[in-house]
């Protein structure tokens, strides 16, 4: 399994370049942390919503998405600040941290993850004289993200066939298989990138 | 041409090859043999995945020992699991992966990928997600990664395993379609129409090796 979560479309924000998804993201956060005028922060706050939703075709059902996880946790912060300093700040850090991760969320589902490495590959370069291969960094994460879906598919396997079992209490049932599902994942992954000519990608740099 | 010179393979102290001999050079070419046979062993010499204990395996008289990267860029291999094999998130980029070894321009590499998805019908899914595909779909795709890189010889190890049959025939259709040389391992020895030679593997040695007439009723007599 594959994760991905770039959502193809031909909007004017998936057309923009990765490295100007990118800075536009950095310079944003860091406007951000400048707004203390609630006004502007509601505004931004609907801009980036609209740009999201309707600019980039994503809908408002995806706006959710990406918002749900982290109400806990708003709702948490706006209660302190609210406690701690005034209602403003409250209403400030909360809509602060909802639009940064909108942003984050809309750069996400709006570039290919090949886009992103090579703008990592780009980055890192500059470390190339101190022995650094960006390419291997790179290609590296991108494979992070596409076996963090897989590690979840072999424990919920595994947590159905013990519980099948009646075992889903038993640590050792579930780590052991895993483990060797695993391991067994990654020879079969490392075999095919060597079939697919990356065992000297590194030295080819 | 495959040439497998005296090859003997052991894993974990047993013999899973003893002795193999061959000279590869048909265009279709099938190896059929029970499980634990050696026949997926004989398929991961060719590429040089897997390296003899003893003999020698040569691409094109390219040693799979020492030239391990040219015989890699001559011999394609097709997995049984197609989630092992694809790597990027959505199927154009799976297949821009493949070109990668090869430092393309960018250009060149958008024109490739355009190509490949075309000759495989899969331009209409340049951009979905790879793992929301179906089997076959998704074992087009791998074979697609594959085949990008144009190599001479494509090795498919049990393609078709994990396929209902109606996908299995597509991915069949397809690999008899291509124009370089094949060597499929398979237990569906219906797969087999139209080789021009089959190899029946059996505890590590070559049982017979023929003409599909020749060799898969030797096989499945033996199964009786």
């Amino acid at each position: 399994m594959i994760a991905g979560l770039y959502l193809p479309g031909d909007s004017v924000i998936h057309q923009l370049s990765a490295p100007v998804k990118l800075s536009l993201m950095v310079v944003m956060g860091l406007a951000l942390v400048l707004v203390d005028h609630i006004f502007v922060m509601v505004s931004v706050a609907i801009t980036t919503g609209f740009v999201f939703s309707v600019l980039a075709g994503l809908g408002f059902a995806r706006l959710w998405l990406a918002t749900r996880p982290l109400l806990i946790w708003v709702l948490f912060i706006a209660l302190a600040q609210f406690w701690f300093v005034t209602a403003e700040a409250a209403v400030l850090v909360s809509l602060r941290l909802v639009t940064l991760v909108w942003v984050a969320a809309l750069v996400t589902y709006t570039t290919r993850l090949s886009e992103m490495s090579d703008v990592l590959v780009a980055i890192c370069s500059v470390f190339r004289p101190l022995g650094v291969n960006p390419e291997r960094i790179s290609f590296l994460i991108a494979l992070t993200i596409r076996l963090i879906p897989s590690v979840f598919e072999i424990v919920r396997d595994v947590r159905d066939v013990q519980k099948a079992r009646g075992l889903e209490r038993s640590y050792t049932a579930m780590f052991v298989p895993v483990l060797t599902r695993l391991l067994r994942e990654a020879d079969a992954l490392s075999d095919a990138l060597v079939a697919r000519g990356f065992e000297r990608w590194g030295d080819q740099q | 041409m495959i040439s497998v010179d005296h090859v003997t393979v052991r894993l974990q102290g047993r013999v899973v090859l003893d002795d193999v001999a061959l000279s590869l050079t048909e265009r279709r070419i099938g190896v059929i043999g029970d499980n634990g046979s050696g026949k997926s062993t004989l398929a991961k010499l060719l590429n040089g995945l897997l390296l003899p204990d003893e003999g020698t395996v040569t691409v094109d008289g390219f040693d799979t020992r020492s030239h391990g990267k040219e015989v890699r860029s001559r011999v394609g291999f097709l997995f049984q699991n197609p989630d092992n094999q694809i790597v990027m998130p959505t199927v154009a980029e799976d297949l821009a992966l493949g070109l990668k070894p090869l430092r393309l321009e960018a250009e060149r590499v958008r024109q490739c990928v355009s190509e490949t998805l075309e000759r495989f019908a899969l331009s209409h899914m340049a951009d979905r997600s790879a793992h929301l595909l179906s089997g076959g779909e998704k074992q087009l795709v791998a074979l697609a990664g594959v085949m990008i890189s144009e190599p001479d010889i494509l090795v498919c190890d049990e393609p078709t395993t994990l396929l209902d049959r109606r996908n299995a025939a597509l991915v069949m259709k397809t690999i008899a379609g291509l124009s370089c040389m094949v060597i499929t391992v398979t237990h569906h020895v219906e797969h087999l129409d139209g080789f021009d030679r089959v190899l029946v593997i059996d505890e590590g040695r070559v049982a017979h090796d023929g003409t599909p007439d020749q060799a898969i009723p030797s096989y499945l007599e033996s199964l009786s």
